[in-house]
């Protein structure tokens, strides 16, 4: 009976709370209107506050300009997102009342920030460089239509009817000249070369700030906004983070879009590859044919051997950083021993050493390793198991704290239960323990492989004169000596060392997969 | 498997564990390590496996002194609190791998492992990972692996405490009937008495790593020699309280502020003798309310547990817990009059704790 009386009154009040249109419209513009003063607020703490700070102790950045510059760019879109998202929760119930809510919004803050603009003379009214002419494109050039009374080019002397034909020496066009325009500071000069009555001539202007505060301008910009609106009226929340993503990695992914391009192709402009007479096209494998015939650009090379180095490296630091890193890992985990504590902080402080002061005096003792019969051919100076060796160095301190945290995350009761059941203490380790931290060896020897595999200035130091190098050092002297340097070959190259990644990636990643979704499971 | 430890103590670095610990096990005994948490017995447990070496005394298996012998070369079982399977193995593999250490040939280790799936009753999972199995199936596992190189001793370490309370039931009936059936040496830690009165043939007490009392449920509940012994083992526990004996004309009676109740005089003679005060024991069951009665005292709380009713009586500063028939519907508040049962009263000696009554 109470109950009944519960749910009644809860449904009435939910029949109540359905808002009026009105308050949806004044929440709507509250929420956009307290994002708009944010930003704003952001936007004079950083140019007012931050600033000044900085430049008070004399350092020169352009950081806070930069963060002023976007807050005050991004809010507009701010403020439609804040309002139209209020309208997104009618998107699929009553579609017609989303669109209205949102569209009347984004048109009344879209005015209220044009009022603004206007008056402050900024974004779409801000004065830009111009010469104060109305000019037209014609075949002979650029024909001055009209010249305002007491602007600058009248006072340079330009006159109705003159045509523009070339700013200096350059030969321009109408969209040519006014982009060299725009890109202008004020009072700068442009030496103009014209056609008057046949005649060649030429005067100088001088650039001027104009604000011409036209409205027609307002109509693209709302065009522009009632779309932006309509888009975030309808898209799908869980697409939000996606297209956050892409647009955060658009940047990177365009350099490997290059990448992939130019190596199919005699030359790039950009991301379009052209052939000889800039016509789009031109795609060849010659790029790769040359590293298989290795000859480029007349540099003679093997890209076998320089192949199984850089494998030789990177396989041999993977196994051996797993290896120690497990081992020493476990026994920092599991045993007790003096000067464990002292072992474990060390370690720490070695990770943080800055491993490029130690290159010479690593050089010294690799050299004196070298002379010595037997162990020099192994891990001397100038072989692959001496780089290795100093690779693994660096890269232990790392591997033995990541491992010793895995080993921490294990039940002592495991081990126990093993060594109960009649295992010895290694096999304890290599049978129960190991496979129990499966994600961490697998993480610790993509992070070993990747390092031995792209490793430079190690090879480079230590096989400094010799004929041994891996890819990256093969890459560096594929730049330093084919002049002119050929990047597309270079990208090439860059590609090729990628390959085995990719591979060990693909395979990698189910393998992780498989570890995640079932492995260690139950472990409790 | 006959146990021995002497003179048992294990100390990690200053702080000890177990102190001068002597217990003798008989073979085929089932013995229950029983004590609030920290009180040492998991570390006797795991020194009997061998995982901790004693710091001094002796340790027999039979004849053998095993101190230092490696866990993996004293043929015991082990079940843990957290079943500890591999996680990585399915339960085939769980169970066959204390065989596989022993290289035991693979036809005898499938034949054993499925014998022994078969009486523990996990005979369809065997090619299961633990993480898809329930609590109770992974117990059964991890029992199984203990069972299948057919150890001299089975040690538990509070197997069923993370089981659910109807599956414990279930799994203590089994336990026990299994153990009685294969005449195992089994030491079974828990700080649950009701499992250890249940399951042991005999209790070892522990408490702030020393033994306190060994010997069978019965004695520990009728005969209890500490007053630790007396407030651990029974549930709900003994009521406390601190009286003075005294005897006039040959009748015993205890007496504090305006409670005076009196004792047989077999068990009242030993507290008289004693020169002050002393602790009085009493259980639940041997207090009963009455309509009138020695002591009349008001009802503070009633919990009720189905089949009886869990009261506590307060009687001017003293406090007492008692079992009441559900029937009768006492109420919080109600004035109520006490009868006191002295035929099972213990006496406690206030500063050494030991029972009056029970001399070691």
């Amino acid at each position: 009976m109470a109950r009944a009386e519960l749910f009644a009154s809860s449904k009435v009040k939910t029949d109540e709370i359905q808002p009026t249109l009105q308050e949806d419209f004044v929440e709507a513009l509250k929420l956009a209107g307290i994002s708009i003063v944010v930003l704003l607020v952001a936007a004079f703490f950083f140019s007012a506050v931050v600033g000044p700070f900085f430049a008070l102790g004399s350092v020169e950045e352009t950081v806070t300009d930069v963060l002023t510059r976007l807050a005050l760019l991004i809010l507009p879109y701010v403020a439609y997102i804040s309002a139209a998202s209020v309208a997104r929760r009618y998107t699929f119930r009553a579609t017609s009342r989303a669109l209205g809510l949102a569209f009347s919004c984004a048109i009344l803050i879209y005015a209220l920030i044009s009022a603004g603009h206007y008056l402050l003379d900024y974004g779409v009214f801000a004065p830009r460089p111009s010469l104060q002419m109305t000019l037209s494109q014609t075949d002979a050039g650029i024909r001055i239509d009209e010249v305002a009374p007491g602007g600058a080019a009248e006072t340079a002397g330009m006159l109705p009817g003159d045509v523009i034909t070339a700013i200096r020496r350059d030969p321009v066009d109408l969209a040519a000249f006014n982009k060299r325009l725009g890109q202008s500071e004020l009072d700068a000069p442009l030496r103009l070369r014209f056609l008057r009555d046949g005649e060649e001539m030429q005067e100088t202007a001088r650039v001027v700030l104009v604000s011409d505060k036209e409205l027609g301008v307002l109509l693209p910009g709302l065009a522009i906004v009632l779309v932006f609106t309509a888009i975030i009226v309808f898209l799908p929340g869980h697409w939000a983070p996606y297209i956050a993503l892409v647009g955060l990695l658009f940047p990177l992914l365009i350099g490997y879009f290059w990448v992939i391009v130019a190596t199919f192709s005699y030359r790039t402009k950009g991301l379009v590859p052209l052939d000889g007479n800039d016509n789009f096209g031109g795609f060849t494998l010659k790029n790769w044919e040359s590293i298989f015939a290795g000859n480029i650009a007349g540099l003679e090379f093997n890209i076998w051997p320089i192949l199984m180095t850089s494998m030789a490296i990177a396989v041999l630091m993977t196994f051996v950083v797993l290896l120690v890193s497990s081992m020493a890992g476990y026994a920092l985990s599991r045993m007790d021993f003096p000067g464990r504590r002292f072992f474990l902080s060390f370690t720490l402080i070695l990770h943080g050493f800055p491993a490029i002061t130690l290159l010479i005096p690593i050089f010294i003792v690799l050299l004196r390793m070298g002379e010595t019969p037997i162990i020099g051919d192994l891990i001397g100076f100038n072989t692959v198991g001496g780089i290795a060796m100093v690779m693994v160095a660096f890269q232990l301190p790392l591997g033995v704290w990541l491992m010793k945290g895995f080993f921490d995350n294990i039940p002592w009761d495991m081990e126990r239960s093993a060594l109960i059941d009649g295992a010895s203490r290694f096999r304890a380790y290599w049978e129960i323990l190991l496979p129990q931290i499966r994600p961490g060896l697998l993480a610790l020897g993509i992070f070993a492989f990747i390092g031995g595999w792209n490793a430079y200035i190690i090879p480079a130091t230590y096989s400094i004169g010799t004929g041994l190098s891996n890819l990256p050092v093969f890459l560096n002297e594929l730049i330093d000596e084919t002049a002119p340097v050929d990047w597309n070959q270079v990208a090439a190259v860059g590609l090729f060392q990628l390959i085995p990644i990719f591979i060990f990636f693909i395979f990698a990643q189910e393998y992780l997969l498989n570890i995640y979704a079932g492995g260690t499971k139950g472990s409790s | 498997m006959e146990i021995r430890i002497d003179n048992l103590t294990k100390k990690f670095g200053e702080v000890v564990g177990v102190e001068d610990l002597t217990l003798h096990i008989d073979d085929g005994e089932f013995v229950a390590f029983l004590g609030p948490s920290g009180c040492g017995k998991t570390t006797t447990l795991l020194t009997l496996a061998g995982i901790y070496k004693p710091t001094e005394g002796l340790i027999r298996f039979g004849e053998r002194i095993v101190n230092q012998v490696q866990p993996k070369d004293r043929n015991i079982g082990m079940v843990f609190q957290s079943y500890a399977l591999y996680p990585h193995m399915t339960v085939f593999q769980n169970i066959a791998y204390p065989l596989k250490l022993k290289k035991t040939p693979k036809n005898l280790q499938n034949e054993s492992v499925r014998q022994v799936a078969g009486v523990m009753g996990i005979g369809d999972l065997l090619d299961r990972r633990p993480g898809q199995l329930s609590g109770g199936q992974q117990q059964r596992v991890a029992l199984g692996r203990a069972l299948v190189k057919e150890p001299d001793v089975l040690l538990f370490d509070e197997p069923l405490s993370n089981l659910d309370a109807r599956l414990r039931l279930t799994m203590r009936g089994e336990i026990k009937h299994l153990q009685k059936n294969l005449g195992i040496t089994s030491i079974y830690v828990t700080h649950d008495q009701v499992e250890a009165m249940t399951m042991a043939d005999r209790i070892a007490v522990m408490s702030g790593g020393r033994l306190q009392a060994f010997d069978t449920p019965e004695e520990l509940y009728d005969r209890p020699k500490t007053q630790f012994v007396a407030g651990f083992v029974g549930n709900p526990p003994m009521n406390f309280i601190d009286v003075n004996v005294s005897q006039s004309d040959g009748a015993y009676t205890a007496k504090t502020g305006s409670i005076r109740m009196t004792v047989p005089a077999a068990r009242g003679a030993p507290a008289a003798e004693h020169a002050g005060a002393v602790v009085m024991g009493l259980r639940p069951e041997d207090i009963a309310i009455a309509s009138e009665g020695e002591v009349a005292g008001e009802i503070f709380v009633v919990e009720p547990l189905g089949r009886e009713d869990l009261i506590d009586v307060r009687v001017g500063e003293h406090s007492f817990i008692l079992l009441a028939n559900t029937e009768s519907r006492h109420r919080a508040g109600e004035r109520v009059a006490l009868q006191f049962d002295m035929s099972q009263v213990q006496f406690f000696d206030p500063q050494s704790e030991r029972s009056l009554l029970w001399r070691q």
